[in-house]
């Protein structure tokens, strides 16, 4: 069926082209499963973000009777060693990590959307400038710069944040750097150059605005790394207080239970955080699907 | 905070010393002789095993020997020296010691090396605490004065703890290659994994069946991993993760004096620092209401039955169950009714209608610490936070490491521990002398009848005198004292026993009631251990 | 001229160690750490006042940040490293036994993630649109959100505690000298490590071969192969495999920063001593002169993990040997192996 056609058309450099029968067959089209996916991440992530909040206080109840019980009714993801139900634990772990998440890839992308701008705007020495602060942020390895500032900031729920915020700005950077170089070299920069307006004017009239859908999905698709870090520094240590919700945490916390047997400390809690990196990741994915369809290849 | 699987023993430095012959470990199944034991019961002395500097104070110091012991009933009785006497005024102690000890480079050991021992850690003060001795003195070979200041009924506690050092062979780096007529001679220490020591061939007491000693210093979760996998045949594991069965060992518990309790700032905060320039006080725990509310209130049955899976028992003080322990100081608990009455009394109200007490315009809230790593403290932290937080006392947990819980310990309430066979221990810790030493009286515990029922039981001649005196520094009979009841400088939750998972095979005789960790309390019979298999 | 671009990167790794250093000798200066704490650590206690005054002079503590700077600068090009506080042993000695041990993990990780990931890749590919071309793609999609140290616990309770298959911790067996372990011992413990590090890099390779398989297989070259007649395995050795390596080889070179970072949590989860654990405990413990050690020293592995990534692909590439056989007009999807 497609494969011949196919390669048939991009020979004559037309996009696949579907058949009759496979419209007939298909449920939605790609514009609008976009839109369903989006929607359903976004739903999930809010849903999560509500209930985190609003059982906030009885994730930390200790029930000192009801310890280390598995799944049940009562307690769908059981029971921790201190008798605290690990549902609600985990969802409040979730918003903690979203919210932190949230935090830590909102500055990133900003520092990332300002060098960028000024990469392009500012004249070529600029741009050498931030290439090389980008070489330099990608030179040691993430963890490692992660742990190294998490330190220096004191360490704590302000040490994580911190570290995660300060660390995730490189590679978006260099995305839309490309970007502001393309928009830079353009003509209707170089008309607006010519008509006398300056570098930063043409940073906030052209550049900006060209730059903020991707700014946009890349802020989403940081997310997903600033909470996967985040969760790695809290597993080792470096963050919160032992009895704080987060869910590296309760990771590490569940290792040490492994071995009792209690199986479920570990595994729902690490699903239910692979579910919302999941969300977050498909909201960002078809956000770019939408900002740039030529992203989207098979 | 949580240390997760560290340290571990794999030896990372062989390639480059010298190869010690450190041979696979022999163990045989059915008829071969074990001679070789692992225990991952922590315990490591990061400053070296100097006993001057402090290894060892709790007892059994391993490769050094001490001039009295206890023995598994908690007797006195003889190690090192063969007898001693005290002056009619308790400031000298005369002592004879053995004439066949001998160190492990092969000198013997003489009185000349108990009386260098006594006088260096006189000298360095702080942990070993023999300040009270004026000077020792080799009278002969194997004789020795201990000359003290002033009378201490307690000094008996040091024969018992200091281990003897020579004379030759002490200086820097001695706590790294400490030389002692103990038991055990150390053969490795890779810090931060492990110490491996082997039987001392000149031993003047009974030769330990297992010739060589493999301590492994993993953390609490590394401990039971080890535990689970067969490779220790002792491992110490918080009661919360001895919860399963594990093959070919048995959970041994071993009753100790080790407690657990909430230190108090006494001080209001008034601006007033220590001499490292850490503030002072707490406004809130500085009342007096308050800190009998607290300790009302809390069920330490509840704790030792949901944090310490029942292995403990409830403590109302420091000294619970011990034979100078006054039952009068005893209080009813897990009534929250009669503590908001004593709060009520105190004068803390709701007068802002936000759920919190509050009294001239504090509120009713603190912080309590908890070291970090420590899971019990944890757990017990958390559980006293809900006990209290139905009274409109809202507090705050936050996990520390100790670093950090030195420089906010006189301002913030701390989930402690000690627990020790010497009496000295409730001398230093509410004693207003001991304010700011170490980590003894951190909350700056001072009252003067206290005070001076603590200098009287010190100075005692008679040990009977001594209890009695100990006991009216807890409570006496004008309602003064340390405890719950009067002026209530902690609030004391339970004892701890402690627990270990030992190999089925491993006959560890039975353990003396031990003290607060740091150490290795279990090993103190290690002489009488035997392998059953 | 092989010589003349080495001198070059070497310029640019000193160049590079240079900014690096300075740029977390700042980060360690703005830190709330006491530098005579974060030097004499555990011992502080017992330090007296003279003796802390000592040491402030020995390390120029009480000298501005760039005579500090200086001294340390000097010591570290010097090769002195200073002393680890945890281990209590010189940093240099404590990261290259410890790397000994991280590199084993990585380098079996590395190769296991590479060829998995590739195999994987192209498998999608082939079967482009199938059930198992899905079931890939989930499975990729998935695992790359899901958290690597996650995936060793699930490895743990499954392979470890559950089933006994592998040890719980730890490089070699409790108590022996890991000079006379076996191979088989240390394979033992390597594997659960090697297999939770390899899980968490073959997503990225396994996708990135795909869409690259699958753009070759659409490519003008291919089409005219086939139409050629060339069908079925040959069809794949010869054209879409050697293709897609390279960029494959290359993606995995330019991951090894990653693969540093799982390590560290992979080491953590096992208990293995590697380099990854003794950042870790660095970064808890303050252990100030061994966290730069280890800051500087995965910085080289860095660069040299790129510097061999990109001589690689010189030598697979030869559209990339000269720049002079370039010709304007000639497609992209140029065929380079017969």
């Amino acid at each position: 069926m497609s494969a011949a056609s196919d390669a048939l058309g991009r020979l004559r450099g037309n996009p696949p082209q579907p058949v009759a029968t496979e419209i007939a067959h298909r449920p939605l089209d790609r514009r609008r499963r976009t839109l369903v996916q989006i929607g359903a991440g976004t739903a999930l992530i809010a849903a999560i973000v509500v209930a985190g909040t609003v059982l906030s206080a009885s994730a930390e109840l200790t029930d000192l009777t009801a310890r280390r019980l598995p799944p049940s009714l009562a307690h769908p993801f059981g029971t921790d060693w201190l008798g605290r139900d690990m549902l609600a634990r985990t969802l409040v772990g979730l918003r903690l990590s979203l919210a932190i998440g949230t935090l830590a890839a909102t500055v990133s992308a900003v520092i990332a959307l300002l060098l960028a701008a000024a990469a392009g705007a500012l004249g070529r020495r600029v741009d050498t400038a931030v290439s090389w602060l980008v070489d330099l942020f990608l030179a040691i390895p993430h963890l490692v710069l992660l742990i190294l500032i998490a330190f220096a900031a004191g360490r704590g729920a302000r040490g994580v944040i911190i570290a995660v915020a300060v660390t995730h700005w490189p590679s978006l950077t260099r995305l839309l750097r490309g970007e502001a170089r393309r928009v830079a070299a353009s003509d209707y920069v170089a008309v607006a150059q010519r008509l006398g307006h300056g570098g930063w004017w043409v940073a906030r009239r052209h550049l900006l605005a060209h730059l903020v859908p991707h700014f946009t999905v890349g802020l989403v698709l940081l997310f997903p790394h600033a909470i996967l870090h985040e969760a790695a520094l809290s597993f080792l240590g470096l963050g919160l207080s032992p009895h704080a919700p987060a869910i590296g945490i309760i990771l590490s916390d569940a290792m040490r239970y492994l071995s009792a047997g209690a199986w479920w400390l570990a595994v729902l809690p690490g699903l239910a955080l692979l579910t919302v990196v999941k969300a977050v990741d498909t909201v960002g994915e078809n956000l770019r699907a939408l900002a740039d369809p030529h992203s989207v290849h098979e | 905070m949580r240390r997760l699987g560290l340290l571990m023993v794999a030896l990372v430095l062989a390639a480059c010393t010298a190869a010690d012959p450190v041979g696979a470990p022999q163990e045989g199944a059915g008829g071969e002789a074990v001679t070789e034991l692992r225990l991952a019961i922590g315990g490591e002395s990061e400053d070296g095993y100097d006993p001057t500097l402090g290894w060892g104070r709790y007892g059994s110091p391993l490769f050094q020997s001490t001039l009295l012991a206890r023995d598994a009933e908690l007797n006195v009785v003889n190690d090192l020296a063969t007898g001693y006497e005290v002056s009619d005024d308790g400031l000298v102690y005369t002592v004879a010691i053995r004439d066949d000890a001998v160190f492990s480079d092969g000198e013997p050991v003489t009185a000349a090396d108990v009386a260098y021992t006594f006088n260096a850690a006189a000298e360095q003060g702080g942990l070993t605490d023999v300040t009270v001795l004026e000077s020792a003195q080799a009278t002969d070979d194997t004789t020795v004065e201990l000359r003290l200041s002033e009378p201490q009924s307690t000094f008996v506690n040091r024969m018992i703890t200091l281990g003897i050092v020579p004379e030759h062979a002490h200086g820097d780096g001695y706590g790294r290659d400490p030389v002692g007529s103990g038991p055990y001679v150390l053969e490795r220490w890779d810090e931060g994994q492990q110490l491996i020591v082997t039987a001392n061939p000149d031993y003047y007491g009974e030769q330990p069946v297992f010739e060589r000693l493999v301590f492994q210093f993993t953390d609490e979760d590394g401990n039971l991993a080890a535990a689970r996998a067969g490779e220790v045949q002792v491992a110490v594991v918080p009661p919360a993760l001895a919860a399963g069965d594990i093959d070919g060992m048995r959970l041994v518990s071993v009753e100790s004096v080790d407690n657990r309790g909430i230190l108090f700032p006494y001080r209001p905060s008034t601006g007033e620092t220590d001499p490292d320039g850490n503030p002072i006080g707490n406004e809130v725990t500085s009342d007096l209401a308050m800190r009998q509310a607290i300790n009302v209130a809390v069920d330490r049955e509840a704790l030792v039955e949901g944090i310490l899976e029942g292995a403990g028992s409830p403590a109302t003080g420091p000294v619970d169950g011990l034979p100078w322990y006054n039952a009068d100081s005893a209080i009813a608990y897990a009534d929250p009714d009669r503590a908001a009455e004593l709060l009520a009394e105190g004068g803390w109200e709701d007068t802002d209608g936000d759920g919190l007490l509050d009294k001239d315009g504090t509120a009713a809230a603190f912080t309590v610490l908890y070291p970090a790593d420590d899971s019990v403290r944890q757990g017990l932290a958390l559980a006293v936070v809900d006990m209290l937080a139905p009274l409109g006392i809202e507090v705050t947990p936050e996990g520390a490491s100790f670093d950090e819980i030195e420089p906010r310990m006189h301002t913030t309430p701390v989930v402690f521990g000690w627990g020790s066979h010497d009496q000295t221990e409730m001398y230093n810790l509410y004693h207003s002398k001991m304010g700011g030493t170490d980590f003894y009286n951190a909350g700056y515990f001072a009252d003067s009848q206290v005070d001076t029922n603590l200098d009287l039981a010190m100075g005692a001649t008679d040990l009977e005198e001594a209890n009695a005196f100990w006991q009216a520094a807890q409570l006496d009979g004008d309602g003064y004292g340390f405890t719950a009841k009067a002026e209530a400088g902690w609030a004391w939750l339970v004892n701890l026993d402690h627990l270990y998972y030992v190999d089925e095979c491993l006959d560890i005789g039975s353990p003396q009631v031990e003290p607060h960790g740091h150490g290795y309390p279990i090993t103190a019979g290690i002489t009488s251990w035997r392998w059953t298999c | 001229m092989l010589a003349g671009r080495l001198a070059g990167r070497a310029a640019r790794l000193a160049v590079l160690l240079a900014a690096v250093a300075v740029a977390c000798f700042a980060l360690m200066e703005a830190s709330p750490v006491d530098p005579v704490d974060a030097y004499v650590g555990a011992e502080a206690a017992r330090i007296g006042p003279e003796q802390r005054a000592l040491i402030a002079e020995r390390f120029g503590l009480d000298d501005p940040p760039l005579v500090r700077f200086g001294l340390w600068a000097g010591r570290v090009v010097r090769g002195d490293l200073g002393t680890s506080m945890i281990f209590n042993a010189p940093v240099t000695q404590v990261i290259a036994s410890r790397f000994a041990a991280s590199l084993a993990l990585m380098a079996s990780a590395w190769l296991l993630s590479g060829a998995l990931g590739f195999g994987l890749g192209i498998l999608a590919a082939l079967t482009r649109r199938s059930a198992l071309d899905r079931a890939i793609r989930v499975g990729a999609y998935t695992l790359a959100s899901a958290p690597t140290f996650w995936v060793g616990l699930l490895l743990l309770t499954v392979f470890a505690v559950t089933l006994g298959w592998a040890p719980v911790c730890c490089a070699t067996d409790i108590g022996s000298d890991p000079a006379t372990a076996s191979l088989g011992e240390r394979l033992r413990h390597l594997a659960l490590p090697a297999a939770t590090l390899s899980i968490a890099g073959v997503a990225p390779i396994a996708l990135h071969t795909r869409a690259q398989a699958v753009s070759i297989l659409d490519s003008d070259f291919v089409t005219f192969a086939r139409a050629q007649g060339e069908r079925g395995g040959g069809l794949v050795r010869h054209r879409v495999l050697r293709n897609a390596a390279v960029p494959a080889v290359l993606l995995q070179f330019a991951s090894l920063s990653e693969l540093f970072g799982g390590s560290v949590l992979a080491e953590t989860v096992f208990s293995y001593p590697g380099l990854g654990q003794a950042t870790v405990q660095a970064g808890l413990r303050g252990d100030v002169p061994l966290l730069l050690g280890i800051a500087l020293f995965t910085t080289v592995f860095v660069f040299t993990g790129n510097l061999l990534g990109d001589t690689t692909h010189h030598l697979l590439d030869p559209r990339l040997r000269s720049t002079s056989r370039r010709r304007a007009g000639r497609s992209r999807a140029v065929e380079v192996h017969t």
